[in-house]
């Protein structure tokens, strides 16, 4: 989804090495690279603040726009790799891609499904989402936010598959069409087990032992290499 | 409990636990997770009596995904031997879990019901966990479906 953000974006120099990474990150901004449309890659830093928020929007990490570098206009791009710091929580490094309007790009869409299942709702199941993004493929211009699709008449172990969602033909789906997207399964309510004492016990030791693999040359290992020689 | 169905040595080293968890620490099954802060061993008996209070909680309304396998083996001398005559006796299994990695996912249920779910099962941890859910999950958007 296009927009009219400016990122703003200071050109990197020197090393490239994680000590110069840490340095960027503890001046409040974040290490990143900037590449694609048969220009040189280019090392670059950004606002995390503007980049989080772009992420956190409605059309998410498919946003196209405006990078600047060094106060001047570079190209339209988007974010196309986000990592973050496992424990803060925090963006630490950002791949953005230098987008050509006129050509076809592959990107991911997020599916929202909306309303309750007639499965979950009449018979207790529960709605099981497999895919949250499918692979699309389309003008820059025409990437949807997100894929809206009604899963109201989804019954009992019903089963929405990419070939159920809404087809246009500005929009091709490069996920398998076969593939689940979403599905109401039934879940077994966990029951307090109260079995005789002894019974418990007498089983947890005969489970402790795993089975340990052979040493040496297996036979099946062993008349696969004959075969061979021969 | 959990445990390997096959093993190729029976008794491993201590090891380490430096780091950080830089592979499963992202939601990747549900809309709501439980990541552990600290590094640490989890027993399978701990694991297993986790996931017997989520459930036991959210009843049959959501599905629950462990994100963690016991497959390191701990052993122990039996009580009052001396030290040396070689390593003890398998005793159980751990997981081992460095900070940021997600132990458990949960689905299908309100977010204040699978934060109480993973209170539940954080009781019965022994290391400081946080609860998590995948952006733009609210409370608002749950029930406007």
């Amino acid at each position: 989804m296009a927009t009219t953000e400016i990122v703003k974006a200071s050109a990197r120099s020197g090393k490239f090495n994680k000590n110069a990474a840490r340095r960027v990150r503890r001046a409040g901004k974040i290490p990143a690279v900037v590449y694609g449309a048969g220009h040189e890659p280019v090392a670059v830093e950004v606002d995390p603040k503007q980049i989080t928020k772009i992420l956190y929007s409605d059309a998410g990490h498919n946003t196209i726009f405006d990078l600047e570098v060094d106060a001047k206009l570079a190209a339209k791009a988007m974010i196309v790799d986000w990592q973050y710091e496992p424990i803060k929580d925090t963006l630490i490094h950002i791949d953005m891609k230098r987008i050509a309007m006129d050509k076809l790009i592959q990107v991911s869409v997020p599916v929202k499904l909306i309303g309750i299942p007639l499965g979950v709702k009449n018979f207790g199941g529960v709605l099981d989402q497999v895919l949250r993004e499918v692979e699309i493929e389309c003008l820059p211009g025409n990437i949807p936010g997100h894929i809206d699709v009604d899963v109201t008449e989804l019954g009992q172990h019903g089963v929405l598959r990419v070939s159920g969602l809404p087809h246009s033909d500005k929009i091709t789906y490069l996920t398998d069409e076969n593939a689940t997207v979403a599905h109401v399964t039934s879940i077994r309510e966990e029951v307090a087990a109260t079995p005789a004492e002894g019974e418990v016990v007498a089983g947890a030791d005969a489970a402790k032992e795993p089975e340990v693999m052979k040493k040496g040359k297996t036979d099946e290992a062993a008349a696969t290499k004959d075969a061979a020689k021969k | 409990m959990l445990m390997p169905k096959k093993v190729k040595y029976r008794k491993q080293q201590k090891g380490k636990m430096r780091g950080k968890a830089w592979r499963g620490s992202s939601l990747s099954f549900g809309e709501y997770g439980l990541k552990v802060m600290e590094c640490g061993y989890i027993t399978d008996r701990q694991i297993e009596a986790s996931r017997i209070a989520m459930t036991r909680f959210i009843k049959r309304g959501g599905k629950v995904w462990l994100r963690l396998f016991p497959d390191k083996p701990i052993t122990k001398k039996p009580a009052e031997v001396r030290m040396g005559s070689g390593k003890g006796a398998l005793d159980h299994w751990v997981a081992v879990v460095r900070p940021g990695k997600i132990l458990f996912e949960m689905e299908g249920v309100t977010p204040d019901v699978a934060q109480e779910a993973m209170r539940l099962a954080s009781n019965k941890l022994p290391l400081k966990t946080k609860f998590v859910m995948r952006p733009g999950v609210t409370v608002a958007a749950v029930a406007a479906k």
